[in-house]
């Protein structure tokens, strides 16, 4: 579905990403973990096309996607619910809900309401004044409304209390049971390595590991550096 | 007490044109930080578009407007195109929102002012051009003891509908929430998929109808139309904009107004030719005592 090689990222005088490969199977979850200034997100905005790549491959369904304009890559089927959220503060949530489904407007809304029950009590506040894990909620549901088939999900649990972290993966889990790839990048290795098929450590600008979700959560090197050393079972 | 009324009614009523206008900037500023100082001009050409259809086909007055409207549309697509689309060819919020690119469109906008000014001197004629006395807004309403033309009341009632179609635009629309996604946070709205770059131009095209409506109906009102009449209005509405705090409609529409009448009643105090001193009086007050605006404390965009 996603299929990224050699890609590469240059900012000013910076080698951000150098040679990312990379790839997104249909109704696969997988998870890039990676200490903070990695790539991670650098990585994420070149997929949507908010950077423009200096080198490298990105194909969607086959479809080279490297440096289209972002509405073009979001037209195609690939949303992103963005690192630091990125809603409309000052619109109201429901008018946030029309942005993201597109031309579709609020077709989607019950289907994306029955995941995010919760917005769906605050759908004429203003979107600024919800919660941190309503504003991540409303985030990636802002994202579903467009029908996509790939998500990308860029640090959904920052900033969140621990049970509100648990809520979002569990969402996450069943988004993909609902049909859709996800790409999620996350400092939170242990959430992530656990609700993702396939997962990449990232260092420096590239893909350092890769392998099963199971088998990196399970490596003693992953375990030390990204869960804090203890391997879990 | 009548004067009081009569002026009320005059100076709303010229509120309401700096509105129109001060509209076109507080949008365009919201979408990219930048003040468009070719926008006097944008109700310049307005006007004399307006004198060009009248001579031309003597349209009602209505079938006028729009085609003003249009005008000032396709004017702001131009602008757009020639004075502010150039300088953006990065496409990250942090240049389309940087100082390099306020400081490069200040420029670009104030030549390209320049130019169109110009030109018109160049094909009318720096003079007065007049408006046939048939189709001018001053035909006397008596309201009791007031009286007033009916310009007033046209112009008054052609902005409020102006600005209930816009405020309908900006709610209801996916241009107009477009826009507003773009001012309010540029890169979430490359996230959901809005095209920037056409969503700045429409707020080009909503901003310039509106001012080049108001150039006319102001032509129309005074039966004077010249090169420089853009001029006053842009700083006035430049001043509101200011005063409400830079990006927020409602701030700038209740500034314009403020301003309008303020004007309108100066003259009952002192000399008309110290009218001009209210606005900057304004500016001078806001600047040093709201310096974020007086409906700019809450940062409410657009």
């Amino acid at each position: 579905m996603l299929e990224i090689a050699g890609l590469r990222v240059v900012m000013g005088a910076q080698e951000i990403l150098r040679g990312v490969d990379l790839t997104v199977g249909a109704g696969e979850i997988v998870a890039v973990v990676g200490a903070n200034g990695v790539g991670k997100t650098t990585l994420m905005r070149a997929i949507s096309g908010v950077y423009r790549p200096s080198g490298g491959q990105i194909r969607f369904e086959g479809a080279d996607i490297a440096g289209l304009a972002s509405h073009r890559i979001v037209a195609r089927g690939l949303s992103q619910a963005p690192e630091g959220r990125q809603i409309f503060s000052s619109m109201s949530v429901r008018e946030n809900l029309v942005l993201g489904g597109g031309p579709h407007g609020l077709a989607e809304l019950d289907r994306v309401l029955a995941l995010f029950p919760l917005l769906g009590e605050r759908m004429s506040q203003n979107a600024g004044s919800l919660s941190g894990g309503e504003q991540q909620m409303l985030c990636i549901a802002r994202a579903l409304m467009r029908r996509p088939r790939l998500l990308l999900l860029d640090e959904p649990s920052l900033g969140l209390a621990p049970k509100l972290i648990r809520i979002i993966f569990d969402l996450v889990a069943s988004i993909r049971a609902a049909g859709l790839s996800i790409l999620l990048v996350e400092q939170n290795a242990r959430g992530a390595l656990k609700i993702a098929d396939r997962a990449a450590v990232m260092e420096g600008g590239r893909i350092a590991l890769a392998g099963r979700a199971a088998d990196l959560a399970a490596d003693r090197r992953v375990a030390e550096t990204y869960l804090g050393g203890h391997v879990e079972a | 007490m009548d004067y009081y009324l009569q002026q009320l009614v005059i100076g709303l009523s010229l509120g309401m044109v700096y509105a129109l206008v001060a509209i076109g900037f507080t949008l365009i500023f919201g979408v990219l930080n930048v003040v468009n100082f070719a926008h006097g001009e944008v109700y310049t050409i307005g006007a004399y578009a307006g004198l060009f259809v009248v001579a031309a086909w003597a349209p009602p007055l209505a079938a006028l407007l729009l085609a003003v409207l249009a005008v000032g549309a396709l004017t702001g697509v131009g602008l757009e195109r020639l004075a502010f689309r150039p300088f953006r060819r990065f496409t990250d919020e942090a240049s389309l929102k940087s100082r390099a690119m306020r400081e490069a469109t200040l420029m670009s906008s104030l030549a390209l002012s320049i130019i169109a000014r110009e030109a018109i001197e160049l094909i009318y004629g720096s003079q007065f051009q007049t408006v046939p006395l048939k189709l001018l807004l001053n035909e006397p309403i008596r309201l009791g003891p007031v009286t007033i033309v009916n310009g007033d009341v046209i112009i008054f009632v052609t902005a409020l509908a102006m600005l209930l179609a816009l405020q309908f635009v900006l709610t209801r629309t996916r241009v107009g929430l477009s826009i507003r996604a773009v001012s309010n946070n540029a890169l979430g709205a490359r996230y959901v998929g809005v095209d920037v770059d056409r969503t700045i131009a429409w707020t080009f095209v909503v901003g310039s109808a509106m001012g080049a409506v108001a150039g006319i109906l102001v032509g129309l009102y005074y039966g004077a139309i010249f090169p420089s009449m853009g001029f006053n209005p842009g700083v006035k509405a430049f001043v509101a904009m200011v005063m409400g705090g830079l990006s927020s409609i409602p701030g700038a529409v209740i500034c314009a107004l403020i301003i309008g009448v303020a004007e309108a009643l100066s003259t009952i105090f002192v000399a008309s030719v110290w009218q001009e001193l209210v606005a900057y009086a304004f500016l001078i007050v806001t600047l040093i005592f709201f310096p974020r605006g007086i409906f700019g404390g809450a940062r409410e965009r657009v």
